[in-house]
Formats: structure tokens, sequence, C-alpha cells
């Protein structure tokens, strides 16, 4: 081994961990002991080493992280706590029949599947996706959903229908259509964003843990504030880039 | 489903480092958050198949890189390249001291580094993984982790020493 080899093995060495363990830097650090020049060259790059990592180190998360993570999780395992208890106190025959029902039926796998599909629908409503159509107009964008074999017989709540139709994209979860319909709020709008409130709309029998008909939920799920709920046999979940008042304003 | 007290107790432990491994990735706070929650999201549904405790770590920072990978095909602004495994040759480089440079300074110089160097050199300094655990989180072979790693870094001082030298005034002669 050189020492221009030895430099470009020693680039990857942390003293004090078991990176010394690699045979290719045992040798290396072994010549170093011999070689006054590569010497100084390994003290040079460890403090530039140290430096590095310290910069690193100074990556701090944003306060309310853990507790925003944390509590979504106490949220989901609450709505499948409360949902075992309603099987529970159910007739023995009643259980047993929906136990049967349940074993024969994937959902009982995916606890958890309303939150995920939750988190992904945040995700690509602040981050990545592109609107397959751009219309103010409903009747076209339900069209093109309906001819994408995605859900288009939703039912907007009233105040929504006042929102700004910016368009629509159709996309896929978990080989089930997913409609996306954005709107604007009137407010100013998130930088490089065109939208800032989305509708998705799947078949709800595609969301394993599907919250029962009744008054949406409310939560803040990542960046957004969300409402979901069921009706008929769609599951809607409904984000806004605001605050809580703000996707009230539109249920 | 884990208990919610052994839950936060994971998430206690691990997510200020995945949070430091997202952002190094991604140099966007947002962003970062939607990552780290979402891996934390993927193991309340799928950590309970994971039957050594041990990997825990590992399976959380290779998830995190997962989705992270996943989210840019979705964007579809980053190509993929196949770069060679191989060490190839590298110019011998002279560290800088870079002492003055703070942490967006740093993340600015390495989102010019290959990207497919970018994760490997991310966790080199975040310095809590050994190369066999950044070859499990990268799901690479441990010889192309060491070419990656050798490589990455490299790359990543010669821009410290091209951003430093054109930070600093002109000598005069």
């Amino acid at each position: 081994m050189n020492e221009n080899e030895a430099k470009r093995i020693l680039l990857r060495y942390r003293p004090q961990t078991a990176d010394a363990e690699d045979p290719q830097v045992a040798e290396a650090l072994a010549l170093a002991k011999t070689n006054p020049e590569l010497a100084r060259w390994l003290e040079a790059l460890e403090v530039q080493r140290a430096a590095l990592c310290a910069n690193f180190q100074q990556i701090t998360p944003p306060a309310g992280l853990k507790e925003q993570i944390v509590s979504e999780y106490a949220a989901t395992r609450r709505r499948t706590a409360l949902t075992r208890s309603l099987w529970v106190s159910l007739p023995v025959l009643v259980v047993l029949l929906i136990n049967f029902a349940v074993l024969w039926h994937p959902r009982s796998l995916t606890g958890t599947a309303l939150a995920v599909f939750k988190s992904q629908m945040v995700r690509l409503a602040t981050g990545g996706y592109g609107m397959d159509i751009r219309t103010n107009d409903l009747v076209p964008v339900r069209a093109y959903l309906a001819e994408h074999h995605a859900p288009a017989d939703f039912k907007l709540p009233a105040p929504l229908e006042q929102a700004q139709l910016i368009g629509c994209a159709a996309t896929d979860w978990r080989g089930a259509r997913v409609s996306l319909v954005c709107f604007r709020t009137g407010k100013p709008l998130p930088p490089g964003s065109p939208a800032d409130l989305w509708l998705f709309v799947v078949d709800r029998s595609a969301i394993t843990n599907s919250p029962a008909a009744g008054a949406p939920e409310i939560a803040k799920v990542n960046r957004l504030y969300t409402a979901t709920w069921t009706q008929g046999g769609n599951l809607y979940f409904l984000g806004v880039a605001g605050a809580e008042a703000d996707i009230k304003r539109f249920l | 489903m884990p208990g919610n007290a052994e839950f936060e107790s994971l998430v206690a432990r691990f997510y200020a480092p995945l949070y430091q491994f997202a952002f190094s990735l991604t140099r966007a706070e947002a962003d970062a958050c939607d990552l780290t929650q979402q891996t934390f999201t993927i193991w309340a549904t799928k950590g309970h198949q994971l039957r050594d405790a041990s990997k825990v770590k590992t399976w959380l920072f290779t998830t995190l890189h997962r989705e992270f990978l996943d989210s840019r095909r979705r964007q579809s602004r980053f190509p993929h390249f196949d770069l060679e495994t191989t060490e190839a040759e590298l110019p011998a480089v002279s560290p800088v001291s870079v002492s003055g440079l703070d942490v967006s300074q740093v993340l600015k110089a390495l989102a010019q580094v290959d990207e497919v160097f970018q994760a490997p050199v991310s966790l080199f300094y975040l310095h809590d993984h050994s190369y066999n655990e950044i070859a499990e989180i990268l799901e690479v072979p441990l010889g192309t982790v060491k070419s990656r790693l050798a490589r990455g870094i490299a790359q990543l001082q010669q821009l410290l020493a091209r951003d430093i030298a054109a930070s600093q005034p002109p000598s005069n002669l």
C-alpha cells in the first residue's frame, strides 16, 4: 500500500469506532505510524472530520415533532381499541360470526391503514403531484375522474362547493383508485403550490379501518389540518394548508 | 400494535437521529418531519414483523431511506444513476479547515456531491453507524459502501475547499 492508497482508505476512518477493525484501514493506520507526512495528513483529516460531525449534530428536530408522532399513534391506537371493544360487547354468536368475517377479510391485518393513507395523501398534496386537468368546472372534473376509473360520484359539503376549484388528478393507493380534487381557500398559496385545499376520495372498502358515517374527524396530519368522513360508499379526506378554523370553514 | 409507552420510548430514542438523516437528505425541515413521521407510521403497521429487536435502528433508517427514494421517484425530478462500485483513483486531497462553516453550508456542499454518495456520507458523519449498518440501511454490499464513502468524502472535501477558497478575500499583492 502506498501513501495515496492509504489516504483514500483513511478518508472513511473514524477514530474510536469499529472502523479500525477494517483490514484496509488497519493497514493504512499502520503505515501512518511510520510515515510522518501521512500522519500529519491524518491529523488534519481528523480535525476536519470532527468539525463536520459537529455540524451534522447541529441538526435538531423542530419542537413538537416527537409529540406529534406520539399523539398521531395514540389516536390510531384509540380508534383500533374502540373498534375492538365494540366487537367484544356484541353477543357471542354475533362475535363469532364477525370474527369469522374478519378472518376472511384482509382488513384485520392492517389496523393502521387509514393513518398510512392519510399520511401518504398529505405527502402527495404537499410534495409531489401534478394535476391531470386544470379547470374551475366540476362537470369535466367528474367526467375525467370517471373516465379514469376514479371515484366521480362524490358529494361535496356545501361550503366546499363554494371554494375555488382548480383541477383534479387520478391516482392510486394500494390498488384502489383515488380522486384528488384541488381547490384554493382564497388565502395566499404556499410557495410553488397551485392549491391549498385538497379533497381525496376513495372507495371506503379500500381503507380497512374507515370511520363510521358521522361528523368529520378533524386532525392535524404532518403539515395539514385534515377532516375525514365517510358518506355512501366513499371515504373523504380533506386537507388544508392553514389553521383548524380553515378546515372547518369548508365542512 | 405496540403499547403507547413502548412506542413513545422508541420515538424518543430514534426520532432525532432519523430527523438528522432525513434533513441531511432533503435539506427541508417540513420534508424531514414528514419522512420521520412516515417512518414511525410504517413501524406501527409493520414493525411487529421484525424478529430481531437489535435491528430496530437499522430497520428504521432503511425504511426512512426507502421512503425518501420513493418520494424522489414520484417527483420524477431525480434520474437514477448506476455508478460503478469499484474504487476509482481519487486525487490526493489536503483536508481544509471547516471550523468556520455552519451546517447549512456543509449540507449545501453535500447536495452537490454525486447523489449516490450523499446518503452514505450523511450516515458516516452522523457517526452512529458502522460500515455494516450503513450497508444494511442502504441495501448495498459492504464493499460498495466503503467505495462510496471514500469517493463521496473526497468529493465533499473538494467542494468544501472550493467554497472556502471562494469565500476568502483575494490577498493583496
